[in-house]
């Protein structure tokens, strides 16, 4: 078996791989929307709510987390299924560092354009969602990047749930062909490929929807 | 009646009184002129106007409705009155097309295609449809300011308020705002425009409003005021801010 044939063998977990890293990065950017938007919106009685779920989530281990929802939740009476423990895991902290993100991005959008949009009589949400979260997006894409990076890089965790990803292929390739270090050098490859094509999506969007004079470019 | 009627306003944040007792009326087609030294409560009296400010205590009457009482519709009101700020405050993430049309699209609720041609009828009204696909940093300050001017005339409003209009802008630019000023008033738009430049007032306007210390201390002639008036501070003001324009 040659590098490219043990590539090809590993290939078969690249979909799993792919999909959790999109389930968790879809519901990172949902909870972390949701959570910056709703202390944009001034809720007085909700912030010390979303204070706390960002410093328990930031604070606890991805791995632990997951186990709490895979393994412990069904000694309550719920079952959860691999993938949606990921994005209960994962996926809610990247939520609560992406909230982090926005909530800095948010405060970069100019105080004037909030107060002329209240002053042409936009409501709250219709200003959230016309004017601060357009400009935060964009405003928001290195930080962005960096944590849809560290979702792909904790997606390996998904194989101790049973989820047959390049790491659960290489484990298994591993124990019958003993090249470890040829494996998990293709793994590395991989997960760089993968990397770059995430790279180069969000660069793409990026550049599709750049504004002169805002953001980062 | 008068489209705006101010009664007593007062305006106090926390011990400091910004607005201590002002009455003034906007007639419909006027345009009027209120100046002052900064800080004096010229921004905080048209705020009050659309309540972005509270104001403490007093009456405002727009098109008769007492927009302090109970069930006024805050929204509706300020879609009634175009404001056009300082530093203009385009959204940065729009075109200078989507500047205009977001009210209409929002607010108004209209289709794409109907917001688009209202909003160009109103860029070409202050010839910027030229300049329709560019963002607020590939423009000029006169040109942001024109872009302000048509997103607020887009929603039909019954009056504009400018707040130092020409604060932002190179001394150069005055005439050019006062004649553009000028000419929505022919066209009958009404205006109110709060402002220290009295280059820019003397174009614009006979009489003028002068506020000082949230009191309106004058309304008169510049002339009048500079000359005339029997309160020193007045005839300070208006003297010297004279010989700097």
């Amino acid at each position: 078996m040659n590098f490219f044939e043990i590539v090809a063998q590993l290939a078969q977990g690249l979909v799993s791989t792919v999909v959790v890293t999109l389930v968790c990065s879809g519901t990172g950017m949902a909870v972390g929307l949701t959570v910056a938007g709703l202390r944009r919106m001034g809720y007085a009685h909700l912030v010390p709510f979303l204070d706390g779920f960002t410093y328990i989530f930031r604070g606890v281990p991805v791995l632990v987390l997951l186990f709490l929802v895979y393994f412990g939740l069904p000694s309550v009476g719920i079952k959860v299924g691999p993938l949606l423990a990921m994005a209960l895991s994962l996926g809610l902290i990247a939520g609560a560092y992406l909230a982090e993100v926005f909530r800095g991005a948010l405060d970069s959008v100019e105080a004037s354009e909030i107060l002329a949009a209240e002053a042409m009589g936009m409501g709250r949400l219709q200003i959230l969602t016309s004017i601060e979260f357009p400009q935060m997006l964009r405003l928001a894409v290195p930080g962005m990047i960096n944590e849809f990076t560290s979702i792909l890089k904790y997606s390996p965790f998904a194989y101790t749930v049973g989820i047959a990803e390049i790491t659960k292929q290489a484990m298994t390739l591993t124990a019958t062909t003993l090249r470890g270090i040829e494996i998990y050098l293709a793994v590395g490859v991989l997960y760089f490929l993968i990397y770059r094509i995430l790279l180069a999506g969000v660069h793409f969007l990026e550049k599709r929807y750049q504004v002169p004079g805002l953001g980062t470019s | 009646m008068a489209l705006i009627q101010i009664r007593n306003l007062v305006k106090r944040f926390g011990t400091h009184t910004v607005l201590d007792g002002v009455n003034l009326n906007l007639q419909k087609g006027e345009m009027k002129v209120v100046m002052g030294p900064s800080g004096c409560g010229k921004s905080t009296l048209l705020r009050c106007i659309n309540r972005l400010v509270e104001p403490t205590s007093g009456t405002i009457l727009v098109r008769d409705q007492d927009i302090m009482g109970p069930g006024v519709d805050v929204r509706a009101l300020r879609q009634s009155i175009g404001f056009v700020f300082q530093q203009f405050a385009l959204y940065r993430h729009l075109t200078v097309l989507g500047n205009v049309m977001l009210g209409l699209r929002k607010l108004r609720g209209m289709s794409r295609a109907e917001a688009e041609a209202q909003a160009l009828f109103q860029l070409n009204h202050l010839e910027m449809a030229d300049h329709r696909d560019k963002y607020p940093s590939q423009i000029s300050g006169g040109q942001k300011q024109r872009v302000a001017i048509a997103r607020a005339l887009a929603m039909d409003p019954a009056v504009v308020v400018f707040d130092e209009p020409t604060s932002a802008l190179d001394p150069v630019m005055v005439r050019e705002v006062a004649e553009l000023f000028n000419r929505l008033n022919r066209e009958g738009v009404t205006l109110l425009c709060v402002t220290h430049d009295l280059a820019l007032a003397s174009q614009i306007a006979n009489r003028v409003i002068f506020l000082d210390q949230g009191v309106i201390r004058a309304d008169d002639t510049l002339e009048n005021l500079a000359k005339h008036h029997p309160n020193d501070q007045v005839r300070a003001f208006f003297g010297q801010n004279k010989g700097q324009s």
